[in-house]
């Protein structure tokens, strides 16, 4: 069994990446579980077509819900949505810590091949760290673009990994737009590989569009066979390392020619 | 750093909004949260209630839930006054009390506390009472201004003088009343003079102002003479407080007892032990017995000193400051928060009495 955690910057493309991931895996014969972490409830949309009912909502109704009331099977894959609060209220936090406990109670998770959870942008809280905290995943698979704010981003998810002790398999490379020689350079810097690079497509777009995952709706496009082979790599990569992270000048010398910002002065 | 347990902001709060003669006071929070402090002001006729949050509040959010219990409260109580205070669930996950409070058509006699446990000193909570109860007009700025002031110097005065000065205070047994009881009335019996300082802090004063009716009986049973310093003027405070003031000096007036010294009022026990302090010192007596919040009047090592006071820890404080004795009178709210205000008999007191009774 191998259990994984995406994390990254908003928007950076996680939960499409761990739809297809787990898509792909499924589609290869593996029995996969999908756990999604974001309030928003987005995991899973794309692998089952429709919105499942969120496990916290369930639950404000009746304190033991059996699993298939929030357990949907689609293709070979187990998809689960913990659900959260709406935004600015209550705490989605801690709602990842009820919600996967709960889930862990009912599912024992070496039933399954391969596990992932989608888990909410960036490390801010404890409740948003639980997955790695109690080791539910093995470890975590940064998801970075190329500009600063992503890489940024992941390199303060470094910063939390290493406090926390916790292990990380290594960077995927979501939607380069011509800066590989940095993102080649943080990875060597915090000591974790790329274990794929993911190009931007239409056809994700399109997938989206039509609720499916691009492996599914575009089985024999040239960006299908990119996830299929990077979930494969995924499934193999060996142990994980606790990363390094770098401090505020060491990245901005990395993407910056003036990392002084002495040209800012007047 | 303190390591050992000390009172905090949302007790201290409760307490404000309690002499501020609210009706009602709401916690937001889980229910099991200041259920002591609760349980004591029940006693002196607050009604108090609890938001009782569970999980489902702290992820999804409680304000719908506060809505509903502030109505259900208003429909069941009509309190003409509601404090509502926060805890550390509601205010970390970001719970607007105000918002909950318009919702439940309330507001405009809700005193809205936002605080919590995490939030500091325990004073802290009782200042953002106060605050609130000047920006709805409760209490005039000059109250605020004297009640804050004497709030930062109770702060000041736990962190130098107090339990919070020490990183670890262990728990001590105090000196056995008997054996100061015959300390006391050895003293009378020899002539001395003996000043007699109630430095109480609020509610306490019933208990600990029986020390003032235990001294006089037993001097006019053995001789002696005794001077009465108290912070118990009756035309400081809120209206609450002023009260208590009153029914204490009524009753020992009307055993004719006559305070030769009043230093302020009951909600300001910092200043008025400075005021005691300079009085003691002035003229030193013999013998001085301080009971409420005796480490507030610093002059050990200056006069002979019996400091009476709540809580073993206090105690311990007390003995380890230098004070010659220390006697704990347990639980000094329980014994004074009630309904019925009046001066209640205290553990020395009482053996006070046996012992000068009893010619011991």
């Amino acid at each position: 069994m191998r259990s994984v955690a995406v994390y990254g910057k908003g928007g950076i493309g996680k939960s499409t990446l761990a739809s297809n991931m787990a898509r792909a895996l499924g589609k290869a014969g593996l029995k996969v579980l999908i756990v999604g972490c974001d309030p928003k409830c987005d995991s899973t949309m794309n692998i089952t077509g429709k919105r499942i009912p969120p496990l916290l909502e369930l639950m404000r109704e009746d304190r033991n819900p059996p699993p298939d009331t929030f357990l949907f099977r689609a293709n070979n894959v187990w998809c689960v949505e913990i659900g959260g609060p709406e935004p600015g209220v209550g705490c989605a936090g801690r709602g990842i810590i009820v919600g996967v406990n709960y889930l862990l109670k009912k599912l024992d998770l070496r039933d399954f091949d391969f596990v992932v959870f989608d888990v909410p942008a960036d490390i801010v809280c404890g409740g948003l760290a639980a997955v790695v905290k109690e080791g539910y995943a093995e470890g975590v698979i940064l998801v970075t673009s190329d500009d600063f704010m992503s890489v940024y981003a992941a390199n303060n998810l470094c910063r939390g990994l290493s406090a926390l002790r916790a292990k990380a398999f290594g960077l995927l490379y979501n939607m380069p737009a011509g800066g590989a020689e940095q993102v080649q350079e943080f990875s060597r810097r915090v000591g974790l590989p790329i274990l794929g690079i993911v190009p931007y497509s239409e056809e994700i777009v399109r997938a989206n569009k039509m609720r499916k995952t691009v492996v599914e709706a575009y089985p024999d496009s040239r960006i299908s066979k990119v996830l299929e082979s990077v979930s494969s790599s995924i499934l193999g990569v060996e142990g994980g390392r606790i990363p390094r992270w770098l401090s505020i000048e060491e990245l901005e010398e990395i993407f910056h020619e003036d990392p002084s910002g002495d040209h800012l002065r007047d | 750093m303190v390591l050992h347990p000390r009172p905090g902001p949302i007790a201290a709060a409760m307490y404000t909004l309690r002499d501020l003669d609210v009706e009602a006071i709401v916690l937001h929070g889980p229910s099991g949260c200041c259920f002591g402090p609760a349980r004591l002001l029940e006693r002196d006729g607050v009604r108090v209630f609890t938001t009782a949050l569970s999980d489902n509040e702290i992820v999804f959010g409680g304000e719908e839930r506060l809505s509903r219990v502030l109505r259900r409260i208003d429909e069941a109580f009509r309190p003409r006054l509601i404090g509502l205070v926060g805890t550390c669930t509601s205010m970390i996950i970001g719970e607007n009390l105000r918002r909950a409070a318009e919702e439940a058509g309330v507001a405009d006699r809700t005193i809205c506390c936002n605080i919590h446990n995490c939030a500091g000193d325990n004073t802290v909570g009782a200042i953002e009472v106060l605050r609130e109860a000047l920006g709805m007009g409760l209490i005039s700025k000059e109250e605020f201004e004297r009640q804050r002031h004497a709030l930062e110097m109770a702060t000041r005065l736990e962190r130098t003088r107090g339990t919070a000065r020490m990183e670890y205070l262990p728990d001590g047994p105090g000196d056995d009343p008997k054996a100061v009881a015959r300390e006391v009335v050895k003293s009378l019996r020899n002539g001395e003079r003996i000043a007699c300082v109630l430095n109480a802090k609020k509610e306490t004063a019933f208990l600990f102002a029986d020390l003032m009716l235990a001294l006089a009986e037993a001097r006019d049973e053995v001789g002696g003479r005794i001077e009465f310093v108290a912070n118990l003027d009756p035309n400081v405070g809120l209206p609450r407080i002023r009260g208590y003031s009153k029914t204490i000096l009524e009753e020992l007036s009307a055993r004719g007892i006559h305070v030769d010294l009043l230093t302020g009022g009951l909600d300001e026990y910092p200043v008025t032990g400075e005021r005691a302090r300079e009085a003691i010192l002035s003229s030193p007596p013999e013998l001085a017995v301080i009971a409420g919040v005796p480490h507030a009047v610093a002059v050990e090592g200056r006069v002979r000193t019996i400091a009476v006071t709540s809580g073993s820890r206090a105690t311990s404080n007390l003995k380890s400051l230098g004070y010659d004795y220390a006697v704990n009178e347990p639980g000094a709210h329980r014994v004074s928060l009630g309904r019925e205000k009046r001066i209640r008999r205290s553990l020395l007191g009482s053996a006070i009495r046996k012992a000068a009774r009893e010619g011991l």
